[in-house]
């Protein structure tokens, strides 16, 4: 018997006025899988990762998590469900600093009813979770608008980190990163898929998607084209199911 | 501490001593800016006039700002979300003559006057959060159609109170609280109470962090599952409070419900963004804003004790908002 999916897609759509930028798209992803979610831009790449996030909600189609159909109408819901993403944006505070940032939304508190805050706590904590995750950064105590794109990156992956997600979805995390950047990123997907998590990581770059993924899926115009396990097949045939589609 | 790296001097024109730069660089300098430009014109005043520098004048000066300091606490708030309010005069009005409306009549008492007016202030500062939130209006559209709206309300009810004799409300405005051996006015404690209230809440609290998190990036605060827009609603609702509490005291200092304060909300917002807060939101201070505050009501009590006339004041009032905020300006090229 195959394992439960973590997450799956039933007919999945969205339409926005009249375009259809997601047109019934099924996919399925088991525990412990890296997927590569690759496409020109306007494929529906950001608007699948966006439905799935709970930033989005779909004009048709189900989304199941562990078998159960689910309804997200806001981010939150989606990360109840330990589903946590990593924007391209990074959906950083740039006036707040690296700890601040670490533990948007997920706060320890020194008196609960008030919501006063642990700040000493969060910085203690922020620190060990960056050494575990070998993440460098000049201190914890650093504004995110004074950080290299590298940190800035690091930094919403330690946020993810500490919410501790099931599955992580990763957009783009690539794009803006430097090659010494690019590296320590794969690493720590590594170290993700290594402690068990599921990752889904949209990207342009063929060179890190066939580094770390096990599955690659192709949208074009909003349509699944190709869902291949990475072993069996090449950057070549990714490319052409990119720009011709299915033959 | 470190050498500056070069590139941060290099783009101006005016190489600037390194302590200097690390101070501006703060985020709270303009706090140092205002309080250096507060004891000059203390300074200036004192030596200028004989009447300035005196315990008296000095709690003239804070009555007079008290009414706007406690809206501007609140508004301070909202600002810093990112959020504007520009309903708070008339909302002060619609407050302080319901409160007065109501003690008139000697046998209510002064928690009916409190409950009703706070009640209304509330009511139209959370339908000010919905308004913008839940339709998505401009907050500067929704709260000037507010204004009218309330300001039409208030005076179609009622053009104005009869004297409040209730000894009680009346402190609220006129009375004075001895300690030591000064007599500080009611409304200058109210309105450092408030202040002290809105700084805990800003420094300590959940509330506080996600209100700068918000007025810097609202859609990175939904994703990481924060509920913006009711953060938002409750912004606008405090906002409307805070304007309906100041809207009781100058009822108390009056001892009327005369619809004074209408256009108020210009001279809060002003100080707000004298303070340091920036109108695209995420950045300021409370204590930025006592010192706005401060800093108008001793250009004002200085200049009308030289025989300033208050056309002139004017001019005054907004040459310093507008350079000021050039200054700011100015320094985020540093």
């Amino acid at each position: 018997m195959e394992t439960q999916p973590v997450v799956e897609t039933k007919g999945l759509s969205r339409y926005f006025k009249g375009v259809v930028a997601l047109n019934e798209v099924s996919v399925s992803i088991s525990p412990g899988e890296v997927v590569g979610l690759v496409g020109d831009n306007g494929a529906g790449k950001s608007t699948l990762v966006k439905i799935l996030s709970g930033d989005l909600e779909p004009s048709a189609g189900q989304v199941l998590i562990d078998g159960a159909e689910v309804h997200f109408r806001h981010p939150r819901d989606a990360k109840n469900r330990q589903i946590e993403t990593i924007y391209q944006d990074l959906a950083l505070c740039e006036n707040l600093d690296i700890m601040e940032n670490v533990f948007l939304g997920h706060e320890s508190y020194r008196n609960p009813l008030l919501r006063l805050l642990d700040r000493r706590r969060m910085y203690r904590e922020t620190s060990q979770l960056l050494e575990q995750l070998a993440i460098r950064v000049p201190s914890t105590r650093e504004l995110v608008m004074n950080l290299s794109g590298g940190q800035r990156q690091a930094t919403a992956l330690a946020r993810v980190a500490k919410a501790g997600a099931r599955l992580i979805i990763l957009d783009e995390p690539t794009a803006a990163l430097g090659v010494n950047e690019t590296r320590n990123l794969l690493d720590l997907v590594m170290r993700f898929k290594e402690q068990g998590k599921t990752i889904i990581i949209i990207s342009h770059e063929m060179r890190d998607v066939f580094e770390v993924t096990d599955r690659i899926i192709v949208l074009k115009r909003g349509e699944l084209v190709a869902d291949k396990r990475t072993a069996e097949t090449d950057p070549d045939e990714i490319v052409r199911y990119i720009i011709r589609g299915r033959d | 501490m470190t050498a500056q790296p070069s590139a941060d001097a290099s783009g101006l024109a005016v190489r600037l001593p390194a302590p200097l730069v690390t101070l501006l660089r703060r985020r709270d300098s303009n706090v140092f800016f205002l309080l250096f430009v507060l004891v000059a014109a203390i300074v200036f005043f004192t030596i200028q006039s004989p009447y300035f520098f005196d315990d008296r004048n000095a709690f003239n000066i804070g009555r007079a700002v008290s009414i706007t300091g406690i809206a501007a606490a609140f508004a301070t708030l909202l600002m810093i979300s990112g959020g504007l309010d520009l309903s708070i005069g008339a909302i002060m009005n619609a407050s302080g003559l319901a409160a007065a409306v109501i003690m008139v009549d000697p046998e209510n008492s002064i928690i009916l006057a409190f409950a009703i007016a706070l009640g209304i202030s509330a009511f139209i500062g959370f339908s000010n959060g919905i308004i913008v939130t839940k339709i998505g209006v401009n907050p500067i559209i929704a709260t000037i159609g507010m204004q009218f709206v309330v300001r039409g309300m208030t005076l179609a009810t009622r053009s104005g109170s009869a004297l409040v004799r209730d000894r009680a409300f009346l402190e609220i405005g006129q009375g004075e609280l001895a300690i030591g051996t000064l007599e500080i006015p009611v409304p200058v404690i109210l309105m450092l109470a408030t202040m002290l209230l809105c700084y805990l809440v800003l420094r300590f609290t959940q509330f506080g962090k996600y209100i700068y998190a918000i007025g810097d990036n609202a859609s990175a605060c939904r994703r990481a599952g924060i509920n913006v827009a009711g953060m938002r609603i409750a912004l606008y609702t405090l906002s409307g409070l805070g304007a309906g509490f100041a809207g009781i005291v100058l009822a108390g200092l009056t001892g009327a419900g005369i619809p004074y304060a209408a256009g108020s909300e210009l001279s809060v917002i002003s100080a707000v963004i004298l303070g340091g807060v920036s109108l695209s939101g995420g950045v300021g201070v409370i204590q930025g804003t006592l010192l706005g505050v401060l800093l108008v009501g001793v250009l004002k009590n200085g200049m009308t004790l030289l025989n300033i006339n208050a056309n002139w004041q004017m001019v005054v009032e907004g040459s310093v908002l507008m350079i000021a905020v050039s200054l700011d300006q100015l320094k985020q090229r540093i």
